[in-house]
């Protein structure tokens, strides 16, 4: 299933399974097996192996876990994506990021550490590219342990 | 073997020359059956039980959405098949099973496309469509979490079949009901509905805070109160239904 469309905060996915609303209070463990979108209050933990989308004027305190997710509210909490992480520039999170990859949208909140996988940079050149190419990965490496 | 169950409104006079031509058209397509009437006297329950243990296997309604909703909670609990036969045009029962109003129905019935379909079961009693909490601040206690609206007026239904698009993922064979929250906001013009909550459920409670007991409308007919246990039955119900059917 693709990712939320940011652009279209009316429109919904094919099969959307959870939406909390506006007007609704979550307390507790929420667990999905489908999409989940949140334009509520959520408090306690929240876990999908689908997508998740954050609208605009959800507040969410908790530890999340999602497949994919796209944020544009405010969150209090870490999270861990497992594919994408998409932060508009509504979004203010306010706890450590884990995730595959990551986009941010200027003028997105973010307090706490994010960590991605680990790329080296050196090593990747060095098995694909030419003596030359791989004396300057060395000397940019170099340059970025000064 | 076909049981016929005519509620007991059937029995004043204006209905006189549809039910003749609903027999008609039955011993036409050859499902005629055992047909019973019934009044004060004669309870619902104990016909289709009776019948059933005669070696009947299909139970037909002829009715209106409360003789249904009745019926359903008889046959859910037998090894019987389930059939319709709308007197009135606005049935909302037989229009998400596909099933026309009066003498088209018993073309549907010979037709014999059989469905299994979950029900929504509260405080025991089988609901077929859905239940409404009609006043009052409720929670909704799921197994690991709770939710509560937070705004003072909106609309929370549970669906099993939903006839809006507010609930699109609403299936009567998915295994889950769902809750459905709508609020209302006021406005110059008066009331708005805004985006709605649609949460899958297999079981939740429903409780309140209020001194007074909560009503909650089961498929337009009983009126059951707070706390209340739903939960969806899959499954439960072999129903003939149509072509022109709300489901796969």
């Amino acid at each position: 299933m693709p990712m939320f469309n940011k652009n279209q905060n009316d429109a919904l996915p094919k099969k959307i399974e959870t939406i909390i609303g506006p007007s609704v209070k979550v307390e507790g463990n929420f667990k999905g097996e489908g999409d989940i979108i949140i334009d509520g209050v959520l408090v306690g933990t929240l876990e999908t192996e689908n997508n998740l989308k954050v609208g605009n004027g959800a507040i969410i305190e908790a530890s999340i876990r999602a497949n994919n997710a796209f944020i544009s509210g405010k969150i209090k909490g870490n999270l861990v994506i497992k594919g994408k992480l998409e932060i508009a520039s509504t979004a203010v999170i306010l706890g450590d990021i884990k995730t595959q990859i990551l986009s941010v949208e200027s003028g997105a909140h973010i307090l706490g550490k994010i960590l991605m996988p680990t790329i080296k940079i050196s090593s990747g050149i060095g098995e694909h590219h030419s003596a030359e190419s791989r004396i300057v990965a060395e000397k940019i490496d170099e340059e970025t342990e000064k | 073997m076909y049981l016929y169950i005519y509620d007991s409104f059937l029995n004043d006079k204006k209905y006189v020359n549809l039910l003749a031509k609903i027999e008609q058209r039955v011993t036409d397509l050859s499902i005629k059956g055992r047909t019973a009437k019934l009044s004060i006297l004669k309870n619902m329950k104990e016909l289709i039980t009776d019948a059933v243990k005669d070696g009947v296997k299909t139970v037909v309604a002829v009715g209106n959405g409360q003789t249904f909703a009745k019926v359903i909670n008889i046959v859910a609990d037998l090894d019987v098949t389930l059939g319709l036969i709308p007197v009135d045009d606005n049935n909302l029962i037989a229009r998400a099973l596909g099933v026309p109003s009066k003498v088209a129905a018993c073309d549907v019935l010979a037709s014999r496309i059989i469905k299994k379909i979950d029900l929504g079961k509260i405080n025991n009693h089988y609901f077929f469509k859905s239940a409404e909490i009609v006043n009052g601040a409720v929670t909704i206690d799921f197994s690991d979490f709770q939710v509560q609206p937070t705004t003072e007026k909106s609309r929370i239904t549970l669906h099993n079949f939903s006839d809006h698009d507010l609930s699109p993922g609403s299936n009567p064979s998915d295994g889950f009901l769902e809750v459905v929250i709508t609020p209302y906001r006021q406005t110059v013009l008066g009331k708005k509905r805004i985006t709605g909550t649609v949460l899958p459920f297999n079981k939740v409670m429903i409780n309140s805070d209020q001194e007074e007991e909560v009503s909650i409308l089961t498929d337009e007919q009983i009126i059951m109160k707070t706390p209340a246990d739903i939960v969806a039955v899959p499954g439960r119900l072999k129903v003939i239904v149509g072509g022109e059917r709300d489901f796969d």
